[in-house]
């Protein structure tokens, strides 16, 4: 517990406390201010890195709910023997860091990589394209990277539907289609609702892949954060966009609870 | 065709987009060019014999050894926390939930930060690398760990305690020899994902490392800001191969499985 107190709650009200302290010349000095969020949010970079980050979120969110919810109907609903198999491989992503995962998508995405080869070879394109760095690589990349934690909260909720509420809508006529847009997929929600948050506040969080994926063109928060702190090295203005950040996260999860709570009372 | 016949064929494209990048990956490996061509060119294991360099052996051992130092130690710390937590009713038990699966709630990469201006502000700039990943590590860890460890002593019925102190054991002694054998897998799968957790992090390792102190991720990411080489792809099989020899021993031993599929939203 002392631990936790140390080196958990003990660096995040630090955090929070330099964040509203001026610095001069990399040291704190204890006058309040609030320029440091005025700076945040007056900039055109940073304002762009707000809104490249929510981009990322909610590209990210939504592709792996329409990836995920298919997977995890499949996987909650299959009968074959390879059930086991079938889900661990669904999962064993999670076991490789994202910088390996992402690390994929460089091989592929890169100007001399996989997906110009294959686009030249067919014909398709005359010369290579930039995919990459471009925001929409850093979505593909969190997306792949993120779907596992979607397809869980997805099953998860599935699991819970009983399926003898499907029985009766087929019993009372209505066709395996029917049955699912107006049974499963309604009672589903918040699984849906679940899966989107999660993958959402852990992808506004994300370094690794907007860093791979991306440039100086496309920061976003978690890459301005890491440049204030390592190469600006103006950690009072680092410290408010870390808080701005925990700010986004935290109220993304509370609601991702109350529908984790709804969820519960079904 | 029918809807689950359609299904089969969007569910085969959803692995393919998931595990595509992987496969690529380690073909890559294989490359006789200096280049990441897919497919690959003529096959050559010289990547693979960079790959066990020291330049890359070093700091995969380091990770290897945060891995499992973070794993023992935050398995140790969430014994008695989940204990409590699964066990009692008390003041301040919802603050204590708070605190316990905080580091899980906030990104790793605040926590990182926040850490490493507390390093510098106590003067404790010396300990940054090892030591402070070392404590970071645990505070990420430690909520998978009480996590796994409560999910097993919720499904241990109190009865069992009950009936061995009613036959006379002490506290310890029950703990001993009835609680603890049978919470072992328990214990054993939240050390796993434990160190599955520290092994892969980056976003809160970036900030505590030092020079000839970090890990693979760090490691591999800073590498990937300069350039590239097939070394690379050998590098990146090799971290990806050993959580999953790990998670698959322990799962022939134990049943990893049902914790992290199952009966996830317990605690």
């Amino acid at each position: 517990m002392a631990v936790l107190l140390l080196f958990f709650a003990l660096p995040n009200a630090l955090l929070l406390s330099a964040s509203f302290l001026k610095s001069e010349a990399q040291q704190l000095t204890d006058e309040l201010t609030l320029e440091n969020y005025q700076f945040l949010f007056t900039r055109p970079l940073y304002i762009w890195a707000f809104i490249r980050t929510f981009i990322v979120g909610i590209s990210v969110g939504v592709i792996d709910v329409i990836l995920g919810y298919p997977l995890a109907y499949f996987l909650v609903r299959t009968r074959s023997r390879w059930k086991g198999v079938l889900i661990a491989l669904a999962l064993a992503p999670l076991l490789a860091s994202v910088v390996v995962r992402t690390y994929g998508w460089y091989i592929i995405l890169n100007r001399f990589g996989v997906a110009n080869d294959v686009l030249l070879g067919l014909g398709i394109t005359q010369e290579r394209i930039a995919f990459m760095p471009s925001t929409g690589a850093i979505i593909i990349g969190l997306a792949h990277a993120l779907l596992p934690y979607t397809v869980l909260t997805i099953m998860g909720a599935l699991q819970g539907i009983n399926p003898n509420l499907e029985l009766a809508a087929m019993s009372l006529g209505a066709s395996r289609t029917r049955t699912f847009f107006h049974v499963v997929l309604p009672l589903s929600l918040p699984g849906i609702a679940g899966g989107f948050i999660l993958a959402f506040s852990i992808a506004i969080s994300a370094y690794a892949t907007p860093a791979i994926l991306g440039g100086p063109a496309t920061q976003v928060m978690a890459t301005a954060i890491y440049g204030f702190m390592t190469q600006l090295l103006d950690w009072s203005i680092g410290a408010a966009l870390a808080v701005i950040l925990v700010v986004c996260s935290m109220a993304l999860l509370y609601a991702a609870a109350r529908m984790g709570a709804k969820q519960a009372a079904l | 065709m029918s809807p689950w016949a359609g299904l089969r064929v969007v569910v085969i494209a959803i692995y393919v987009f998931m595990l595509g990048p992987i496969l690529i990956t380690a073909a890559v490996s294989f490359n006789a060019s200096n280049r990441s061509q897919f497919p690959p060119r003529g096959f050559s294991l010289q990547w693979w014999e960079k790959a066990f360099s020291a330049e890359w052996i070093d700091p995969l051992w380091f990770s290897f050894k945060l891995g499992c130092a973070a794993a023992v130690i935050s398995t140790l710390l969430a014994l008695p926390l989940a204990f409590a937590l699964a066990r009692y009713r008390f003041p301040g038990r919802a603050a204590m939930v708070a605190l316990t699966l905080g580091p899980l709630m906030l990104p790793a990469l605040v926590t990182g930060v926040g850490l490493l201006q507390l390093f510098q502000y106590a003067g404790w700039r010396e300990q940054i690398g090892f030591t402070a990943l070392l404590v970071g590590h645990v505070v990420i860890c430690l909520p998978f760990a009480v996590r796994t460890v409560a999910i097993s002593l919720h499904s241990l019925p109190p009865s069992l305690e009950l009936a061995a102190a009613s036959l006379g054991a002490s506290r310890a002694r029950t703990l001993w020899h009835v609680v603890f054998p049978l919470i072992k897998s328990g214990i054993v799968a939240g050390a796993v994902f434990a160190f599955v957790h520290s092994f892969t992090d980056v976003n809160l390792s970036l900030f505590l490392v030092r020079p000839g102190e970090q890990p693979i991720t760090v490691k591999i990411l800073g590498f990937l800001e300069f350039g590239f080489a097939p070394t690379l792809a050998a590098v990146s099989v090799i971290t990806l191969l050993l959580p999953l020899v790990l998670v698959a021993v322990v799962e022939r031993l134990t049943g990893l499985g049902d914790f992290i599929y199952g009966e996830r939203e317990r605690v």
